[in-house]
């Protein structure tokens, strides 16, 4: 009689393709795409001169004219190495900002070897040192892991102490964690964070979860002009939780980017940015209302270069 | 003297009618309680599924698109 099953058990199985596992990106920029989304708050009126002193080095002047605290100049320069990697990635880089009150906020970048990157950050409130935190990240194939020493103290025995460890698993889908412990004379503890990210072609899906909260996000590109970005934080050590809602229409033939927000705090707002060719510069126009409060506040910019 | 009417059905305070008004009492009293932890994270993971079903079926518009003719 022979195999009559023979035929019926040769499964034919479509020819997969095995996509490339890519590195999966820092742990901070986990839920980036939504967060750009967004608007960030604006009042007062606000300067922003712009000039590159070369392809080196750039200096940045901002004016602030605050409706709600006090006014301040901050000066701000960046110096980008020989050594690009992406557009948005250069090293070295140093980065360093003073407001006129004297509190400063410096960044050291360096690629110390093909895979390692380390990162220094100081920020000082006038004459005190308020954080000092090393950062070393090792970028492989598919996975990233990073250590992070804050305020580490040796006489006072304090650290605290940020593990992160991201895995391509698929083409699409990263799974990691996060482990942040701290140390104090008299106190210790430690939080476990588990997080996943799936990217789509048009949507990015990502979540935080452990014992201290969750935090969710999804980000949606309908097409080229608009953008939406929904996220839920829950946090169970002060026991709140926040939704929030945003959206960007990008309209590139009207130079103009309009961001809103809508959250759970009954809090509506939206920035409107609109460049000014032939000039090189860029209007922003802000107003955010809070509904349960009762406080509304407005603002615009102008950024020059 | 005639017996006062009553609201029919209210019955005996073990009866299944009471109960699902205590219930009802409770979930609504849960429901506007917006300091409770529990009430307010189902509150924004129901927004929070709104917002994503918002996302991927009612913004996919053109803003450039010609205005329709009257």
């Amino acid at each position: 009689m022979g195999n009559v099953l023979g035929p019926v058990l040769v499964l034919h199985r479509p020819l997969r393709r095995e996509e490339p596992l890519t590195n999966p990106g820092s742990f901070d920029e986990l839920h980036r795409k939504c967060k750009e989304v967004f608007p960030q708050q604006m009042e007062g009126v606000k300067l922003i001169i712009n000039k590159a002193l070369s392809s080196h080095f750039q200096v940045t002047h901002t004016i602030h004219m605050s409706t709600v605290g006090q006014s301040s100049y901050h000066f701000n320069t960046t110096y980008m190495g020989d050594r690009q990697l992406s557009p948005t990635e250069t090293f070295p880089m140093l980065v360093g900002d003073i407001d006129s009150c004297g509190s400063l906020n410096a960044q050291v970048l360096h690629l110390v070897a093909e895979r390692i990157r380390t990162k220094a950050v100081f920020q000082t409130q006038q004459a005190r040192f308020v954080t000092w935190q090393f950062d070393g990240e090792l970028r492989g194939d598919d996975y990233t892991a990073t250590l992070t020493l804050g305020n580490p103290d040796v006489l006072s025995q304090s650290v605290i102490v940020v593990a992160h460890f991201l895995q391509s698993v698929t083409s699409r889908l990263v799974l990691g964690g996060e482990m942040v412990y701290h140390r104090r004379p008299g106190e210790e503890g430690a939080i476990v964070t588990l997080a996943g990210k799936y990217t789509a072609l048009k949507w990015v899906a990502t979540l935080n979860i452990g014992y201290g909260g969750a935090h969710a996000s999804y980000y949606h590109r309908a097409n080229e002009q608009v953008q939406v970005g929904v996220e839920l934080e829950a946090n169970t050590r002060l026991q709140d939780t926040t939704f929030a809602f945003g959206y960007q229409l990008n309209l590139s033939q009207a130079n103009m980017v309009f961001r809103g927000l809508l959250d759970s705090n009954w809090c509506v707002g939206g920035v409107l940015e609109k460049k000014l060719p032939p000039l090189p510069v860029t209007l922003a126009l802000g107003a955010f209302l809070n509904h349960w409060k009762n406080r509304f506040h407005c603002g615009f910019s102008v950024i020059v270069g | 003297m005639a017996p006062g009417g009553q609201a029919g059905g209210s019955g005996s305070p073990g009866s299944p009618r009471e109960g699902l008004r205590d219930w009802i009492r409770s979930a609504c009293r849960f429901a506007a309680d917006r300091s409770d932890f529990r009430r307010n994270l189902i509150v924004n993971l129901g927004l929070f599924a709104a917002g994503v079903w918002v996302a991927r079926n009612l913004t996919d518009i053109d803003l450039m698109a010609p205005q329709p003719v009257a």
